[in-house]
């Protein structure tokens, strides 16, 4: 019995050494399997040593998570850049209506471009974002920087049609000249989607990247065919991150990669104090000219504090004087980023064999027994200050989404309880 | 890191060594060990270079009684920079580690053309007016006539040089052509007779083939070497043709015509000279009566050429009576030169043996065989005395009796062969005379014979039992090696069938096929839209690249290739080609994306890299089998099927596939690299074919795409992109090492070489 759970635990090792290699799970499938992979899952079973079949889902997800967890676990304790700029680029030249990816590349594009827009403003209340296409060779900016998802969204999905080549140096021109305006306490960012191979451009592209390297502006580029020299030059050159979907699901982790803030740039760590506005909500029935829509509206709404004009939502900036808008809840969400929990180490079979240590056998988060199939102890984490152990899915929560470790979260509100535990 | 190769320290200047680096280390130890000669394959990009240099120069610093000299011998000056600049890097770390102990003396030794710091000589355009310009202001009479009268034009670099006599020597230290050059400016010392001198004291050597294997200038600068060296050739898939073209001579119209030019001039020298300084005719000819070699006590500067048949094949005796008399012997050449224009006149191929062709000789134009044998000795002393300086002029006359002494030398392995036109262009008259040699074993024997050790080693010498017997050498030690790899990174794929299930190939009866080029032009449309950056095309020849690019852009296929990426060609204008890949190169670079087609056996194949984003795919386009109905190569099969037993079916296939191995092997020059092949013609799929592709091809081609047609090709370069394109771990997971640290191999001992052999 214990054999086996060691056995599993090596498996679980060995994956993770895989990991960078091999990304995900499943990739050692046939290509005709792998289209399928997502929607049939129940299908997807395999036979581990001991003749025991589970769901090839289940060290999926270990992986994710675990890779997720490498990532934040280098980034403690660096100055991140809160308040982001950033600039989607969207290529939607003749080979972003290839079917390679079902129903064809935009439309996977656009579907998770929505939901990464989302996750950002969700990570990031502070950032803004603006979207450009690349379209017959030429880059449109579709919307200014802003902070509203909603407005996004809309924008892009009216305007999928793809032609014509693909120029990086263009929308690099256009994006640069857009960055350049704003303050220097906010990080530049360009994301780009490409899906061609080739860029046509009419001039040097090398020093357009030169230039953007010296506005600070960090370019990253998720390609959806294969790897392109001038992107991870690109990439490399202004510090970003360059990566190559193998599919669909794995196309949505690597635009996910890019929601929360990444490491501050040296030269621009420096501290600084920023000016904000911090509106007060109007009273329900007051009526007011928005200064957004320039129209009347009823209730709702926000008031600057300096000028007193009217907005529609938070966080913006004030057309009126300028001043930068936001909410209490926003600073507090970017929080987290400045101090995540630490990651949790893995709590090793020997440690659970140990006679002498009575660990509880139940997951401090959710309460679930820890013990895997047929009574041998599962795969758990611990957290290194109060010690407590908790199941996978906890361990994805707690650092995923609540940012918030119970057990110490418990300890430090009732010191005796945590003693009577110890 | 160091570590120990049984008895021998090995000082290896990076941390990690790939698993088959080791082994290969010991496999030459062994051939070293047992002082003999060996064959070894080992794919391009793991580190055969330092591999060989570090163990060479390790064993001879473990042996310090027995020293060992190293004698590199690469293709290229590009390579030959390369070896030496990995050598500066081992002997810096050498060096940390024994201090002076480990005191090596290595350069790289090139021609004038490349080692000149004369400014008013090294202007000129090629490598026989560097030479010829050198001379005329080095020659020994040239320097003194100077020392009477200042005005006369002298090599100042080469006086000072001159004047430090035995002092001017090089402090230890790896000197790179272009340190050479910079040490000879500091110092005023020319950099290439110091070379030339300093290469019979120095640990190791590198430079060309020539020097070794052409007997005229082997002769020359080879000639002092100890035995007790190690030869390196690198690169040497191609050894056997390099052997053969040393002793293969061809004399076209245009040549006899120069020939006839020099023979007049000359007339004119002699009668100067007759007229002025009667005396110096004297001399020579009774030195040559008296049997005196020519070249032994010559001034170092005036050697250039040696004789071109081999050492051993060269009478010592005196220059026969009938040409000792300059007169005389232009009447010889006059009547040479005459006779070989007779024979160029004529309307059909003619094939014939070298006895019979001095029997021709013989009784129409009164020169016997004795005579032939020495003309170019002869006309080498002449030119001394005559004190011609220029003499990139007299390449005619000088190819002419290059011919004459080897037909008069060699009485089986040759053929002359006499082609009024060119077989593909019937209606031009190009009337070409040509002596060429049909065993590559001649030239290469006496290197076997004199040094010690002798390792050919390359990135394709498959099928590796071949070698021996085109050489005519028993080898102690023929293996081949194949990569540990961390991911599968080269993805060699065979497509016999394009998009519409019909069978391709460039077959002679398939070749014009439309529907076959259409598939080809099918194929490459589809790779580009699928394949990034660059890919490279070869064709089997330039009259077919000709042909299917000329169809392409007629059915329109070469415009829709050009809507994805910018074409280039090859063409046989090297400076054009040069300005098409350096285009090509920077299309690659700035994303635009690029194809290259370029010919099996050309330029390109040979030397140029098409590494990262230069090449993700190459794509073969056909067999490239030699053109069968050549006059030589029928010569030469015949002789290879007589003296050697080997089928003309096996040497043509085994000829057509390393050319074939050696065009793919162009993309994956590292392990980081990664690529892929399509061998795009039915005639792959077969197994006799197929199995002559070196081991590390053979080992990734998965019996999965050995039948491809173009659209499950497609698909498969789809995926294979995508995967490399992951981010991946360097060292190799805890399975399968592919880096070796210093514990690592203290650790594993013998094990990991079983690992990697079997």
């Amino acid at each position: 019995m214990n054999n086996n759970g060691e056995e599993r635990r090596l498996n679980g090792e060995e994956a993770e050494d895989d990991d960078e290699e091999d990304d995900g799970n499943g990739r050692g499938l046939e290509a005709w399997e792998r289209a399928y992979a997502d929607e049939r899952s129940w299908e997807s079973l395999q036979e581990d040593e001991s003749g025991l079949l589970r769901p090839i889902d289940n060290k999926a997800l270990y992986h994710a998570q675990y890779r997720r967890r490498l990532r934040t676990a280098s980034a403690v304790r660096i100055q991140k850049g809160l308040i982001r700029y950033l600039f989607l680029v969207i290529d939607l030249s003749k080979a972003a209506a290839e079917m390679d990816f079902r129903p064809s590349r935009r439309a996977v594009v656009a579907k998770h471009v929505e939901a990464f827009i989302r996750e950002f403003f969700d990570q990031n209340p502070l950032s803004q974002v603006g979207i450009v296409t690349i379209k017959d060779g030429v880059a449109h900016c579709l919307t200014d920087l802003g902070g509203s998802p909603e407005s996004h969204v809309k924008a892009l999905m009216g305007k999928l049609e793809c032609s014509g080549e693909s120029s990086i140096q263009n929308a690099l021109d256009l994006v640069h000249d857009y960055l350049n305006q704003i303050p220097t306490y906010g990080h530049r960012e360009v994301l780009i989607l490409y899906s061609a191979l080739s860029t046509c451009d009419p001039g040097d592209i090398l020093e357009t990247i030169q230039k953007c390297k010296k506005s600070k502006i960090r370019c990253s580029v998720v390609g959806l065919s294969a790897e392109i020299f001038i992107c991870k030059h690109l990439c490399q050159e202004t510090g970003g991150l360059y990566s190559v979907a193998l599919d669909e699901s794995h196309f949505k982790e690597l635009i996910l990669e890019h929601a929360p803030p990444p490491p501050a740039i040296a030269e621009y760590a420096t501290a600084n104090l920023i000016k904000m506005g911090f509106p007060q909500r109007a009273a329900e029935s007051s009526i007011a000219i928005c200064s957004c829509h320039k129209e009347a509206k009823a209730g709702g709404g926000y008031t600057c504090p300096r000028c007193k004009a009217r907005v529609c939502e938070l966080p913006t900036e004030c057309r009126t004087c300028g001043l930068t808008l936001i909410s209490s809840p926003h600073l507090a969400r970017s929080y987290h980023h400045l101090f995540p929990i630490v990651p949790f180490d893995e709590v090793s079979t020997s440690l659970l064999n140990d006679p002498n240590r009575k660990l509880s056998r139940a997951c401090f988060g959710c309460q679930q027994s820890l013990l895997g199939v047929g009574n041998k102890p599962g795969p758990s984490v611990s957290c290194p200050k109060c010690k407590q152990r908790f199941c996978l899915d906890c361990d994805i929560y707690i650092h995923e989404s609540l940012h918030n470790c119970p057990g110490c979260e418990s300890a430090r509100h009732s010191k005796p309880v945590a003693m009577s535990e110890e | 890191m160091k570590f120990e190769i049984e008895d021998v320290t090995v000082y290896f200047p990076y941390d990690h060594i790939y698993p088959e680096q080791y082994a290969y280390m010991l496999e030459l130890k062994r051939a070293l060990d047992a002082k003999g000669h060996s064959l070894l394959e080992m794919p391009t990009g793991t580190g055969k270079t330092i591999a060989l240099l570090s163990l060479i120069t390790s064993y001879s610093l473990s042996k310090p009684h027995s020293p060992l000299k190293l004698i590199y011998c690469t293709r290229t000056v590009h390579e030959m920079e390369k070896t030496l600049s990995e050598l500066k890097l081992l002997h810096d770390y050498q060096f940390k580690h024994l201090g002076p102990r480990a005191g090596l003396l290595a350069l790289g030794l090139s021609s004038r053309k490349n080692l000149c710091i004369n400014p008013r000589v090294v202007t000129a355009e090629n490598r026989d007016s560097v030479d010829a310009a050198c001379r005329k202001l080095t020659a020994s009479w040239v320097r003194a006539l100077a020392a009477e009268n200042p005005d006369v034009p002298t090599c100042e670099f080469l006086e000072t040089y001159e004047k430090a006599g035995s002092a001017a020597v090089l402090p230890p230290g790896v000197y790179t052509l272009q340190d050479l050059r910079a040490f000879g400016k500091e110092k005023g010392w020319c950099p290439y007779f110091l070379a030339r001198h300093m290469v019979q004291f120095a640990n190791v050597v590198v430079y060309s083939y020539q020097y070794l294997l052409d007997p005229k200038v082997a002769g020359i600068i080879s000639k002092e070497m100890q035995k007790e060296s190690v030869v390196v050739f690198d690169e040497a898939h191609n050894i056997d043709n390099v052997c053969i073209e040393a002793l293969s001579v061809s004399v076209r119209r245009q040549t006899l015509e120069g020939a006839r030019r020099n023979l007049n001039r000359m007339r004119q020298e002699i009668d100067r000279f007759k007229a002025t300084d009667a005396s110096r005719l004297r001399a020579e000819y009774n030195r040559l009566v008296d049997g005196l070699a020519q070249r032994g006590n010559l001034p170092v500067s005036d050697t250039w050429l040696a004789n071109p048949a081999l050492p051993d094949d060269i009478l010592k005796e005196a220059v026969p009576g009938n040409i000792r008399k300059a007169e005389h012997f232009l009447h010889v050449l006059r009547r040479l030169v005459q006779y070989l224009e007779g024979r160029l006149e004529t309307e059909n191929v003619e094939k014939e043996g070298p006895v019979n062709f001095v029997a021709s000789i013989n009784t129409h134009a009164g020169i016997d065989q004795k005579t032939l044998k020495f003309c170019y000795d002869r006309l080498h002393s002449l030119m001394m005395t005559l004190e011609i300086t220029d003499t990139d002029e007299f390449l005619h006359i000088q190819t002419i009796c290059d011919f004459a002494t080897l037909v008069g030398t060699y009485a089986c392995g040759f053929s002359i062969i006499i082609e009024p036109f060119d077989e593909r262009m019937p209606h031009i008259p190009d009337p070409v005379l040509q002596l060429s040699c049909h065993d590559a074993s001649l030239a290469i024997r006496p290197v076997f014979e004199r040094f010690q050790s002798v390792v050919i080693t390359s990135g394709t010498l498959s099928p590796i039992d071949l070698y021996p017997r085109l050489l005519n050498f028993n080898p102690v030690v023929s293996r081949s090696f194949t990569m540990s790899l961390t991911r599968d990174c080269i993805c060699p794929m065979v497509l016999t069938r394009g998009s519409d299930q019909l069978p391709v190939s460039t077959k002679f009866d398939m070749r014009s096929d439309l529907g076959v080029v259409r598939n080809y032009g099918r194929l490459l449309l589809e790779m580009v839209s699928v394949v990034p950056d660059g890919i490279v095309c070869f064709f089997v020849s330039y009259s077919y690249m000709d042909g299917i690019v000329n169809s392409w852009n007629e059915t329109g296929i070469l415009k829709e290739i050009m809507q994805h990426k910018l074409v280039f060609i090859e063409t046989q204008d090297v400076v054009e080609t040069t300005l098409a890949l350096d285009n090509y190169r920077k299309a690659c670079d700035c994303g635009r994306g690029a194809v290259f087609f370029s010919v099996a056996r050309g330029k390109v194949a040979e030397g140029i890299d098409f590494d990262r984003h230069y090449g993700r795919l190459v794509i073969m386009f056909g067999v490239p089998f030699q053109y069968t109905l050549s006059k030589i190569l029928l010569a030469r099969l015949e002789y290879l099927r007589d003296t050697f037993q080997i089928k003309e079916g096996d040497f043509l296939t085994f000829d057509a596939l390393r050319q074939a191995a050696q065009c793919v092997g162009r993309v994956i020059r590292s392990k980081a690299d990664y690529g892929m092949m399509i061998f795009a013609d039915k005639r792959y799929s077969r197994h006799d074919k197929r199995s002559k592709l070196p081991g590390w091809i053979l080992s990734h081609l998965r019996d999965a795409h050995l039948n491809l047609s173009t659209d499950m090709a497609l698909h498969i370069a789809r995926e294979f992109l995508r995967k490399m394109a992951q981010p991946y771990d360097k060292a190799g997971g805890s399975g399968k090492k592919t880096l070796l640290s210093q514990e690592d191999l203290e650790k594993m001992g013998e094990r990991i070489v079983d690992e990697v052999l079997y």
